[in-house]
């Protein structure tokens, strides 16, 4: 189907930006929503990923509708999608159907965590570790709870073809996304999917693994309610609900990590911050003293001590 | 320096930082700014939809503005121009030894190297480029169609000779 329209329209919706800014600070002040001129930005990367052909986007007010431009959605789908990003607060990347993270455009849709800037580092410390440890490097690594399959494509980039990925989630919806991006990424040879409750489908390679990677639901269960309406309205509870505390998964992965991982093999899990890493140290050195070694926090851009990184003991 | 390195010696300021971030929260402020701490050189970047593109990109202008801003003094009575400044001078200066290699261009990330060593001989001469020319084994002329080949080289140079008094290059 050919959607051709005057160039004046999609931009007059770019107009509605006079009315977003007496949104002002509305979704700010109300659930640390998004602020007008957060909203103004998701606005124009809307209107970006409709129009086919980009180079027209540096002639956009010169030409005052004299040329007509293709668009891959009708214009009034653009005004409903735009208001149900304003009256449903459903997030703009489910609008799109995407989220740019790293140097990846992820297919992303209801069901599926959004993957966060925050998570981008995992990848870039799998790299690091893999730069210097050959036998890591061709091992078998998993990346549990994969949702959009954002780690697992990260990390099987940074492999190559010597490593291997098997990814794994409860949820079968968040397994057809994580299907289309590592098969949009040409990843099939590396990444196995596989359903099913964290360490569950790995028990054929337990003991095996060589780097475990994860960013498990871990917001305390009382806190979801409280947060912006994107994401407590509209995204999986599965992938953010941690418990009362927050910490049950990231304890069941520490307990997991203990006797799947091989000797030396690497974990990486990102967390809520400094009280959930400290509290999951102590647990290392209590309850399960002498699995781990090398033991580390490392701090997100915002100096949030987000990742609980160490490795498991060598035996003797 | 690596990219790592650098980063490490720059404060990332863009996080208007509510809240623990996260799983809590979907709100994409993508543009980063870096300030580097030892200059206080700035660099951002706010075009790309990721934070990590936006990272790289302002990591890559903040290295053109070290080269750019940040001098080492020069011994102009023994002379002898660095490696890296060697490797970006074309193969007809005198002073470039027959396995220098081909000479690279602006697109070549270790020209930024090269460019800095080269504003440091430019800046120990005052903004003369034919005296700088001499050093490097080039007539004036070659010197200058160098300069000129890329602008922010142009402008750094031009930018010290009108501070100079002198005639900017064109």
């Amino acid at each position: 189907m050919e959607l051709r329209y005057p160039s004046f329209l999609p931009f007059s919706l770019l107009r509605n930006e006079a009315k977003l800014h007496t949104f002002g600070t509305t979704f700010l002040d109300s659930d640390n929503g998004p602020d007008s001129s957060l909203l103004c930005r998701e606005l124009k990367w809307l209107v970006e990923d409709t129009i086919e052909d980009h180079s027209v986007l540096s002639q956009m007010s010169i030409e005052n509708g004299k040329r007509s431009v293709r668009l891959r959605a009708g214009v009034e789908d653009l005004y409903n999608m735009w208001k149900q990003r304003i009256e449903e607060r459903k997030p703009f990347q489910y609008i799109v159907g995407c989220e740019h993270w790293r140097d990846l455009v992820l297919s992303v849709q209801e069901g599926v965590l959004i993957p966060r800037p925050e998570t981008e580092l995992i990848v870039d410390l799998v790299a690091d570790v893999v730069s210097e440890n050959e036998d890591l490097r061709e091992g078998l690594w998993a990346d549990l709870g994969t949702g959009s399959g954002a780690l697992a494509v990260g990390i099987g980039r940074i492999l190559g073809s010597r490593g291997m990925v098997i990814a794994t989630d409860l949820n079968p919806i968040a397994l057809s996304v994580a299907a289309f991006n590592l098969q949009r990424y040409g990843l099939q040879d590396i990444i196995e999917l596989r359903q099913g409750s964290w360490f569950e489908p790995l028990k054929d390679v337990e003991g095996n693994i060589a780097g475990i990677v994860s960013n498990p639901p871990y917001i305390p269960s009382d806190n979801i309610s409280g947060l912006q309406a994107e994401v407590c309205r509209h995204e999986p509870k599965l992938a953010l609900d941690g418990g009362l505390t927050g910490m049950d998964y990231l304890f069941h992965l520490c307990n997991g990590a203990a006797s799947m991982l091989k000797p030396g093999g690497l974990f990486i899990f990102e967390t809520n911050g400094e009280q959930q890493c400290k509290c999951l140290i102590k647990y290392l050195e209590s309850d399960l003293r002498g699995s781990f070694c090398n033991v580390d926090i490392v701090s997100d851009f915002a100096g949030i001590q987000r990742f609980l990184i160490g490795f498991r003991q060598q035996q003797t | 320096m690596t990219d790592q390195e650098l980063m490490r010696q720059c404060e990332m300021d863009t996080f208007k930082a509510s809240g623990p971030g996260g799983q809590h929260r979907n709100k994409r402020e993508s543009a980063v700014r870096l300030k580097h701490l030892p200059t206080g050189l700035i660099a951002q970047a706010v075009e790309d939809r990721s934070q990590h593109m936006n990272r790289a990109s302002a990591l890559a202008r903040l290295r053109t503005l070290l080269a750019l801003n940040v001098r080492s003094s020069v011994d102009l009575e023994a002379y002898s121009p660095p490696p890296e400044l060697l490797r970006i001078l074309p193969p007809k200066s005198t002073v470039r030894p027959s396995d220098t290699g081909p000479q690279i261009g602006p697109n070549n990330p270790k020209y930024l190297l090269g460019m800095q060593a080269l504003l440091d001989v430019v800046f120990a001469v005052e903004g003369s480029v034919a005296e700088a020319a001499k050093f490097l084994g080039l007539s004036t002329g070659a010197l200058s169609r160098l300069i000129l080949a890329n602008d922010s080289l142009r402008m750094a140079v031009n930018e010290l000779r009108t501070s100079k008094g002198m005639k900017p290059l064109k």
